[in-house]
């Protein structure tokens, strides 16, 4: 893991004295909540239907051990106990007090954590592959590369007042688990025919009320030349982006606009004026952060444990567990372990302040003190040697995060919905633990298969329901709260965008139809066939006939 | 109204000159950019010193022909977020290597007063005098950048690298 020296201190140190004296001239009155308001949201401080919300940044969802019991602290201090990750990779506390902010970011910057840029117009916290370093099928680390961009993008002197917020997303592996193709900018990292490093560089995704798909906008880009070649696309978007309609404001409507070729050329033009001013770190840097990600030293271990072997034969819940929440890691004898955030019944995402601890024991125990949050708003422990799987599934389940559906219809992502968001139409919470509750059998589950629900409750679309393979989108008509079913969608390297199916349903109903597509499916797919690619082949009409026909 | 110098040139505010009004003799003005492309050449003949004041959607390209002959731009932000107006500072100093004063006007708050000095700008002008202290301190808050400017600025990548001068090679 990246660890702060005298230089990354002094800047969260500084940022820290600074809104500490902000919160103090808003309390004392000195500055009105307009004046407060662009600089809370630049400390990540936003105000929600019920009380201020800190988002904290966890950069690109790794963090230790510490840094979890931290939050767990914070937690239980100066919060109601518990906390929310979010799917960029983050963690939000609800219940803040504004003059407690300060002391939180305080603890924060302790243990190497901050709040900058998780909100406002400016770059966000880069999300990555929730088990890089860790996985098979990864090119390279591209963490390493995420922390470049952390640092060159923090309280960057041009890019801190864009049209609208930016994102970025980077994987390493040719399996996208980090839906880059659903970013302002999406990076995967490429090996050239020289075999060396670099990327495919895509811009002009986003999902809000106009989902697009990103676009490629340079083959390969080497690696020494990331930053600059960040530079030169931002540029071209501060400059040119619209900023007379915050719903056409994002990157992705200008390269609508102009066109990908168009915007590849303007970049490539800027570019090549700007290469060679120091704009990227020099390659001594690069290796001083690459150290920092090196490979854990595993000994290879055996593959088969006779201890998980008999205890997956006696037991169903943990054999599920095996099979949905591990996945192979890149040195033999060794998987990473997702940990469901997402309980049946339960309220996806969140976390109690014990069971923070409990993860962060366990990481300092069996996972080299590292802990991941994934973009779909679980817990990972990498590294994890696979004869310690049933001692980490007991502690797990003894405190309600045994749940076995990684991968599953449950496991949904979430947003907050109308119960917290300022922002939301309707509630996403109560549908979710509904859904949870009717589909909670294990064995019907994992007959279901492969499944990517995703719910939002507005049009913003926070719950990626654009990139679900079944989404679900909550919306406001008269009063009432609807919820409409979109199938198709995907946030992986075969990104595609979910379709409306038709008119929507109450609360009640939207189970009911959950359990008629599901149904249209289990009686369409062939052997073996995963619920989008029975989509993909038979179409929506119809799931659209059996959803609205007998009805 | 306060003027303050983020780099610590001096500073003096300079008289609008009215629509239709020609400058008197050897004055210092400041004429909207939209009149300096209409026509330029009376201007200049008759002005002592030209500034231009240009809103944040205007292309730098066109103060290409004019900046040579320019003492002052003043970037007019009609919101502090109206971020065009950093990339206009930028494209001042990067692309078009104008050596005279940048100035920032309009909203902008105490907490961009480094963000304006890496991008470009000289000063900037306070309407509410309130504010100045804020600026003040704002302006010594950070010691070290994570990103190299165009104002002869180094990211602190550099620094820590025993100030390594060549950037990785291509």
């Amino acid at each position: 893991m990246y660890a702060y020296d005298k230089f990354d201190h002094a800047m969260v140190d500084t940022r820290v004295a600074e809104f500490r004296d902000q919160v103090e001239r808003r309390v004392k009155g000195e500055l009105t909540e307009e004046e407060f308001r662009p600089i809370r949201l630049m400390n990540g401080l936003y105000l929600q239907l019920h009380a201020y919300m800190l988002r904290v940044a966890v950069p690109y969802g790794t963090m230790s051990g510490d840094q979890m019991r931290r939050l767990a602290h914070i937690a239980r201090k100066y919060d109601k106990g518990y906390g929310h990750f979010t799917t960029r990779q983050n963690i939000q506390f609800n219940w803040p007090k504004l003059s407690e902010t300060p002391d939180i970011l305080e603890e924060l910057a302790e243990v190497e954590m901050h709040a900058i840029q998780t909100s406002g117009n400016c770059i966000r916290n880069v999300t990555s592959d929730q088990f890089a370093g860790a996985t098979a099928d990864e090119i390279a680390d591209p963490r390493p590369y995420a922390e470049l961009l952390r640092q060159w993008s923090s309280f960057h002197p041009e890019f801190s007042f864009l049209p609208r917020k930016f994102k970025f997303a980077i994987t390493g592996a040719d399996t996208d688990r980090a839906a880059v193709k659903w970013h302002d900018i999406g990076l995967i990292v490429r090996k050239n025919e020289a075999g060396e490093l670099g990327f495919e560089v895509l811009a002009g995704g986003g999902m809000g009320r106009t989902p697009v798909i990103a676009k490629t906008i340079r083959e390969f880009l080497p690696e020494s030349d990331l930053l600059s070649y960040m530079e030169a696309m931002l540029r071209v978007y501060n400059e040119q982006g619209r900023r007379d309609n915050k719903y056409k404001a994002r990157i992705k409507i200008l390269i609508e606009a102009m066109g990908a070729d168009e915007f590849a050329r303007q970049t490539e033009a800027e570019w090549e004026r700007i290469k060679d001013a120091h704009i990227d770190v020099p390659k001594e840097e690069v290796a001083r952060i690459k150290a920092f990600f090196a490979p854990p030293p595993l000994e290879v271990l055996p593959k088969y444990v006779p201890a998980v072997e008999e205890l997956s034969k006696k037991n169903f819940v943990f054999a599920a567990w095996v099979k949905n929440n591990t996945n192979a890691h890149k040195v033999p004898g060794y998987v990473n372990v997702t940990i469901s955030l997402k309980p049946h019944g339960g309220i996806p995402g969140d976390a109690t302040a014990e069971q923070m601890d409990l993860v962060a024991a366990l990481a300092d125990e069996y996972s080299q003190a590292e802990i991941r949050v994934s973009h779909e708003q679980n817990l990972i422990l990498p590294h994890v040697a696979l004869r310690d799987l049933p001692a980490i599934w007991a502690d797990l389940d003894d405190a309600g995060l045994g749940t076995a559906n990684v991968g599953l219809l449950t496991d949904m992502i979430v947003c907050p919905g109308l119960d917290y968001c300022a922002l939301a139409n309707a509630r996403s919470i109560p549908i979710a633990q509904a859904i949870t509750k009717r589909f909670g059998d294990m064995r019907r589950l994992q007959d279901i298969g492969p499944l990517k629900v995703k719910m939002s409750g507005c049009i913003n679309s926070c719950g990626h329901h654009h990139a679900g393979h079944i989404g679900i989108l909550g919306v406001d008509r008269k009063g009432q709260e609807l919820y409409q079913i979109l199938l198709g969608g995907s946030g992986a390297e075969d990104a595609s965008k979910a379709g409306i199916l038709g008119p929507g349903f109450d609360e009640h109903g939207i189970v009911d139809a959950l359990e008629k597509v599901v149904a249209v499916y289990l009686g369409e797919r062939k052997e073996g066939e995963e619920f989008l690619a029975t989509y993909r082949r038979i179409g929506a009409e119809i799931f659209k006939e059996a959803i609205y026909d007998a009805a | 109204m306060t003027l303050l110098s983020l780099t610590g040139i001096d500073v003096r505010d300079w008289a609008l000159l009215a629509e239709d009004e020609l400058p008197q003799e050897g004055a210092s003005v400041l004429v909207p950019l939209s009149r300096l492309l209409d026509d330029s050449d009376k201007l200049f003949q008759v002005a002592g010193k030209v500034g231009a004041l240009v809103p944040t959607n205007a292309d730098y390209t066109a103060l290409e022909s004019l900046c040579g002959q320019l003492a002052l731009v003043v970037i007019d932000f009609p919101a502090f977020g109206d971020g065009r107006g950093f990339s206009l500072g930028v494209r001042l100093r990067k692309d078009l290597g104008f050596k005279g004063e940048v100035r920032a006007r309009g909203p902008v708050m105490p907490d961009q007063a480094l963000f304006l000095l890496r991008a470009g700008f000289d000063s900037v002008d306070i309407a509410d005098d309130s504010r100045v202290e804020a600026f003040r301190s704002a302006l010594s808050r950070f010691d070290d950048f994570y990103q190299s400017d165009y104002t002869g600025g180094r990211a602190l990548a550099f620094a820590r690298n025993g100030n390594a001068s060549t950037r990785a090679a291509s």
